[in-house]
């Protein structure tokens, strides 16, 4: 437990001189609950940052902590988050509130393809920028290409028409190859649809089955979450996932401080450290506390519906019962809490 | 603003000269809403402006892309609403809306200046497309309506003599702030929908019976342009938001392209 591997070592933060620092090292072999002690009564001094992360590398499983050492481990981020950002931030530990199960749905049909949900996202929940850039959402790009007799020749080996052996030199037809990085002047273009994709908040998530330190997991309200103290940057997850929704902080990550949302959860949007996986959390930050994610309020063609799936008035129920519906690789047995549907 | 505005109108009204001297001026193509520093749309491109500003220690109304001049994120959904009003049908929790008379530049005065009910003469209703020589840019050509394929014109949304309102089939008039109760004379399927939530969008709280911001069709529609020739779209298109990053050591993104095109 207490020689868990953290990236941010926090050698570099300690200051040199008088040393606590190195009295919390050679109280390295001291159980971490009489650490955790220790740190708080030293939270009180200037050298409350270096000593808050001694106390955050030794703290435990989030989802095994009591109500007062979660609340002693969000002090302490606050504290430290207030100082590195230079603003008041929170972060908060509602949890899943009783009788909720979230659930997405978004409409394929109407995509549009403008990325601004992708934007919105990394707005909301402080992923890293710049050269270490991290999106949740990713939107693909599907082109409706073309069924067309002159291609019939183009297949191999060569004029036995594309169907053989399935190696076109083009590929005809709809083109479900899905693409990231299209830059038109303006979406949707003509020839093609999109399609968001970002994590699935499964039921049966392939990701939680394979965390070796059960750091990621799923809550009552059926998000998945990650605490990322507790993340040991071995991303089985990452080669689990069959959705592509998790990513890496491969680096220190880069968050501006005045880009920095300070309104955050513990299990969502708080600031991440170099060497942990995170991933879309249904913008837990905002939901627990009632609010639409952020992708949702800046669709601008109103093609995400978010709500609560007990409930049969809410706005992805209503989709459940009128539409046409589909889940994204139904056939892996994930049962995802994020539903496509068409008009 | 509204109450400015109204205060601007009368001012108008009460030097006959200027009405003339405003219309000739061509008042009737000023541009639609334009984006500047800090500013940004919502739906449409055009149909909307929001001006950026702190509402809260650390928080802004909205965050606007510098790519696109699209509002990127809410930090505060009901900003400058106002309750949604009348609703034929009752609506769980709390309906807000934006006004739309605020962004249209020509409201405050076209009831008054140009149209004042008895001149220029009505025309009837039923009247044939003709050409027109104002409001060319927001219906560029009016023998050719972009709405409706060729079965409606001016007058089924317009009132003929009350023109600070529209007019639905039955002749009730609508508010410019209620296009719903027009659109939905018409459209009577999509405006379902659009109250039970599915058509459009909403934002605010997620709870069937939360407070939420509707936005109504004209966001998003532009009633003169629902054809868009060719492109046969309800929706205008827009300039999508910068690509994400390439992988480390990869220079372009051909190999998304190599089936051709
Ligand atoms: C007087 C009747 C009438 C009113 C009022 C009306 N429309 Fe229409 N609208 C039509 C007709 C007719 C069509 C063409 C339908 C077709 O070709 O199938 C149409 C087409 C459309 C379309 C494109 C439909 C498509 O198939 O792509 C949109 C979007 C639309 N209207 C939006 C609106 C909005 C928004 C309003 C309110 C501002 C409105 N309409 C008011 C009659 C009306
Ligand atoms: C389908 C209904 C419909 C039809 C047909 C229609 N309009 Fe409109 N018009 C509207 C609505 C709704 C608005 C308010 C738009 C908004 O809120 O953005 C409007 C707004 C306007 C405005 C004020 C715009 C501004 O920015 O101040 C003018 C002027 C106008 N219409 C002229 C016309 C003319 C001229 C025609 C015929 C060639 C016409 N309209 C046909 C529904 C219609
Ligand atoms: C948040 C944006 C938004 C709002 C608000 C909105 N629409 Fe739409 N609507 C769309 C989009 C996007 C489409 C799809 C356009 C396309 O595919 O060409 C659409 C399609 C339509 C269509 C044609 C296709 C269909 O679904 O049958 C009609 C008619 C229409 N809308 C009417 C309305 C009316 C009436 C209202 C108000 C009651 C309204 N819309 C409100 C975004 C919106």
């Amino acid at each position: 437990m207490t020689d868990q591997p953290k990236p941010n070592a926090p050698e570099d933060a300690a200051p040199d001189s008088m040393s606590r620092r190195g009295f919390v090292k050679d109280a390295g072999t001291l159980s971490a609950t009489s650490l955790l002690g220790t740190a708080a009564l030293m939270t009180n001094s200037d050298e409350a940052e270096a000593n808050g992360n001694w106390a955050e590398w030794f703290q435990g499983n989030y989802r095994l902590m009591t109500q007062e050492e979660k609340d002693e481990a969000i002090a302490r981020l606050e504290r430290r988050y207030t100082n590195e950002y230079g603003k008041k931030v929170t972060v908060d530990s509602t949890p899943a509130e009783k009788g909720v199960l979230f659930g997405y749905a978004l409409n394929i049909q109407k995509c549009i393809g403008c990325r601004r949900c992708a934007k919105a996202c990394v707005e909301e929940n402080n992923q890293s920028r710049g050269d270490q850039e991290i999106e949740w959402i990713r939107v693909l790009k599907m082109e409706k290409g073309e069924f067309n007799s002159v291609k019939m020749g183009d297949g191999y080996p060569e004029s036995y028409g594309i169907q053989v052996g399935g190696n076109a030199y083009s590929a005809s037809g709809v083109v479900l190859e899905g693409e990231h990085y299209y830059e038109p002047e303006k979406v949707p273009e003509e020839d093609a649809f999109y399609m968001p994709i970002a994590c699935m908040q499964c039921e049966k998530p392939p990701c939680v089955k394979v965390c070796p330190v059960r750091t990621t997991y799923r809550e009552p309200d059926g998000i998945v979450v990650v605490d990322y103290n507790w993340c040991i940057g071995c991303r089985m997850c990452i080669g689990a996932c069959p959705y592509w929704a998790r990513r890496f902080n491969w680096g220190e990550p880069n968050l501006p401080k005045e880009e920095m949302n300070p309104k955050t959860h513990y299990l969502g949007n708080r600031p991440r450290m170099k060497g942990v996986v995170e991933k879309c959390t249904f913008c837990v930050q905002r939901t627990r506390k009632g609010r639409y994610p952020a992708c949702v309020e800046v669709c601008p063609v109103g093609a995400r519906k978010f709500g609560n799936l007990l409930d049969p008035e809410s706005e992805v129920r209503r989709v459940l019962a009128d539409k046409r519906v589909f889940r994204l690789k139904a056939e892996l047995n994930t049962y995802p809490k994020f539903f496509y549907y068409m008009d | 603003m509204q109450a400015n505005k109204r205060v601007h109108a009368d001012m108008i009204m009460k030097t006959g000269i200027r009405i003339a001297a405003l219309c000739a001026l061509g008042l009737g193509t000023m541009p639609a809403v334009q984006a500047a520093d800090g500013e940004c749309f919502e739906s449409r491109d055009g149909a909307s402006k929001v001006v950026q500003k702190e509402i809260g220690e650390n928080l802004k109304n909205v965050e606007c892309s510098d790519t696109t001049g699209a509002v990127l994120w809410w930090g505060d959904p009901y900003d400058g609403t106002q309750p949604m009003g009348d609703m034929p049908v009752e609506i769980e929790g709390e309906a807000v809306v934006k006004s739309r008379t605020a962004q249209l530049n020509l409201y405050p005065v076209c009831g008054v200046a140009c149209h004042n009910g008895s001149f220029p003469a009505p025309v009837e209703a039923d009247a044939p497309p003709r050409k027109l020589t104002m409001h060319m840019d927001l219906v560029p050509d009016s023998m050719n309506l972009q709405h409706g394929n060729g079965g409606i014109w001016c007058l089924d949304c317009h009132d003929a003599k009350t023109r600070n309102k529209l007019v639905d089939n039955a002749g009730n008039l609508v508010d410019f702030n209620q296009p719903q109760q027009l659109c939905g004379k018409c459209h009577g399927q999509v405006y379902r929908r659009w109250r039970e939530g599915l058509h459009g969008k909403r934002i605010g709280e997620w709870a069937a019976d939360g407070k939420k911001r509707w936005f109504v069709c004209t966001e998003c529609h532009n009633p003169h342009d629902v054809q868009q020739g060719e492109r046969k779209s309800g929706f205008a298109q827009i300039t999508p938001e910068p690509a994400p990053k390439l992988p480390k050591n990869m220079d372009n993104a051909d190999h998304e392209r190599h089936h051709g095109h």
